[in-house]
């Protein structure tokens, strides 16, 4: 019975990270920009749920606004100064990006303390399910479902609607989307807006299972580089599969062996590495 | 005089600057031996066009080697450092060997997540690496005749071991293997077509910068006696490659500018402002829209503006690798 329940602890993880993973995925896929600051916004989405919570505000409407108070934040970040370093190598992506997430890091320090904190898990799923000897916190099962929910919703979006179609198209060339007369500028804009908030969601559907402080921004952005190098870049299929990998493995480690859960992770992705270099599902 | 010789003249001359400029003797030693990590991992960014993130694993384990053998065994201080730099390398080829088999930002995240393995691995392993507090109570035994107890006095050994290490540093680039290196950073194909065992290379690359920086993480857990989790965590990766670009990746004098600023500065902020990384963020950005070239690249402009300023003969010894023209691939 405690496999079964870890195993199911282990879904809701591994759909978070997932979320978490798709994004950084997407973002790399049109714009060949390594996102060192995606952890960043997982801390921003869930930091904001925090303060509004504590604010006396309902969780529900902390966790329908933070994620698009994350893509807003994005969406700025990208036109304002990110747009400017595409054409650098990728050493500068990643240099802009580790300072993006270092301010952001002590921002949420100097905002909230180092210390951090708990969000309290809504009322009306604040209770367990019962099925038989099965025992489950409600708010968990909430989590699985609107994860998955929003998989197929994203999956829809970019096989079945022109913004996908042109993500898509825009991953295998750039110029030739331009040259159709699509405004690449904006899709970027949106699709990183986009990838920042399916982070900041993450974070914000995490805190009220783990709490928040400041240093979880780093811890998420190694899962999201695992789940990727697993499942392969610029794959959907595979941050899917690789993300519940991961999360089942850390879920049930945590029974076998609690402080070695998150080694095994890591591992694990060696053990993929010297496999299948390319990762489960990856293309080049 | 060559540039080599130039650079290992400017290198000398912080050795024995700083002393005179700083008043504690554990600050100037901090900044020998940042320096060292710095110029290793220049190597692997600068010569070999290797983004690694994981030089904190490499510092961080070359602490606890020494820690450990200092603690459990009598070897002396000399034996503890060769384990350290032996640990370093043996860890650095595995890391690089695993590493180079994806290229491009697929090699940095995996050397980003190499570093959270090992930083969970000491974490874990709570009864060998003392987990979150460290390891406590590191000796400091006398080298020969020579007592390393007072401040300066090791800051003496730091420097005669920074310079020699500089020295063999320069060699190792200036050799036909550096030269390899640079081939692969520059067109990794057209080296590969020519027939270099480019994996070799680069796995070789890391076995030398791991060993210096397993050196550097073994005189950090003496010099402060405490081999710290946080010496192999994420920040310390992080932090030893910062110290690299906002140096310069052109040569290894630049590291040493870079390890400087970054540990004066750092030391300087931090007791005024503990949210000083707010700014280093800040710089990092600044850095990489105007100064790309780093702090050397500044110097070289300054050297330039200057009346009498000798045309060249400072430049960097090898092209800035990072050109803004080129199209990303070069990591």
């Amino acid at each position: 019975m405690i496999y079964l329940f870890q195993l199911v602890n282990g879904i809701g993880l591994g759909m978070l990270y997932f979320l978490l993973a798709v994004g950084l995925s997407i973002i790399f896929g049109l714009l060949h920009f390594v996102n060192f600051a995606h952890g960043a916004f997982y801390l921003l989405g869930a930091y904001f749920v925090y303060d509004m919570t504590e604010r006396g505000l309902n969780f529900w409407a902390a966790l329908l606004v933070a994620p698009f108070i994350v893509a807003g934040l994005a969406a700025l970040t990208e036109s304002v100064l990110l747009r400017r370093i595409y054409h650098l190598p990728h050493t500068f992506h990643i240099l802009v990006t580790v300072g993006l997430a270092l301010m952001v890091q002590e921002l949420v320090i100097i905002l909230w303390g180092p210390v951090g904190g708990n969000v309290s898990t809504p009322g009306a799923l604040s209770g367990v399910l019962m099925l038989g000897d099965f025992i489950y916190p409600q708010y968990r099962l909430f989590v699985i479902g609107l994860t998955l929910v929003l998989a197929i919703g994203l999956w829809w979006l970019l096989e079945g609607t022109r913004l996908g179609a042109v993500v898509r198209a825009g991953s295998e060339s750039t110029d030739m989307v331009s040259l159709l007369g699509i405004d690449i500028l904006r899709v970027n804009t949106a699709v990183f807006a986009l990838g920042a908030g399916l982070a900041g969601l993450a974070g914000a559907l995490a805190a009220p299972i783990r709490g928040v402080e400041p240093f979880m921004g780093v811890e998420a952005l190694g899962i999201a580089f695992v789940v990727v190098v697993i499942g392969g870049m610029g794959s959907y299929t595979g941050a899917l599969i690789a993300g519940l990998l991961v999360g089942i493995v850390q879920s049930i480690m945590t029974t076998l062996w609690p402080e070695g859960a998150r080694l095994m992770i890591y591992l694990g992705m060696g053990l993929v590495i010297l496999t299948m270099p390319r990762g489960l599902l990856g293309r080049a | 005089m060559n540039r080599a010789s130039l650079h290992f003249l400017l290198a000398a001359l912080v050795a024995i600057a700083l002393p005179l400029f700083m008043r504690s003797g554990t600050l100037a030693s901090e900044v020998l031996i940042f320096a060292m990590a710095a110029a290793a991992c220049n190597l692997l960014l600068g010569y070999t066009g290797l983004l690694s993130f994981g030089q904190g694993i490499f510092f961080g384990l070359g602490s606890y080697a020494a820690g450990l053998t200092l603690l459990h065994t009598s070897l002396p201080l000399a034996l503890a450092l060769v384990l350290s730099a032996i640990t370093g390398a043996v860890v650095a080829t595995g890391v690089g060997w695993l590493s180079i088999r994806r290229q491009g930002v697929y090699f940095v995240m995996l050397t980003l997540a190499f570093s959270q393995f090992f930083y969970f691995l000491a974490y874990t392993f709570k009864d060998i690496t003392g987990g979150d507090n460290g390891l406590l109570n590191i000796p400091r035994p006398a080298i020969g005749p020579f007592s390393l107890g007072e401040s300066w006095a090791y800051y003496a050994f730091v420097a005669v071991l920074f310079l020699l290490l500089f020295a063999a540093l320069q060699r190792v680039a200036s050799s036909t293997f550096g030269r390899t290196l640079l081939a692969v950073r520059d067109n990794e194909e057209r080296a590969r077509a020519i027939g270099f065992p480019v994996r070799n290379f680069k796995i070789t690359a890391f076995a030398i910068s791991g060993a210096v920086t397993g050196l550097a993480g073994a005189l950090h857990a003496l010099l402060i006696g405490v081999a710290p989790l946080s010496n192999i965590d994420y920040h310390m990766s992080e932090s030893i490659l910062i110290m690299t670009i906002i140096g310069g990746t052109g040569n290894l004098f630049a590291s040493v500018l870079g390890a400087g600023f970054y540990v004066i500065v750092s030391d300087l902020l931090s007791s005024i402002w503990p949210r000083w990384l707010l700014l280093l963020g800040g710089l990092l950005i600044v850095v990489a829209l105007f100064m790309q070239k780093g702090l050397w690249g500044l110097l070289e402009r300054l050297v330039e503006a200057l009346p009498m300023g000798r045309k060249s003969s400072i430049n960097s010894s090898i092209e800035s690798p990072i050109q803004p023209e080129s199209e990303g691939r070069g990591i």
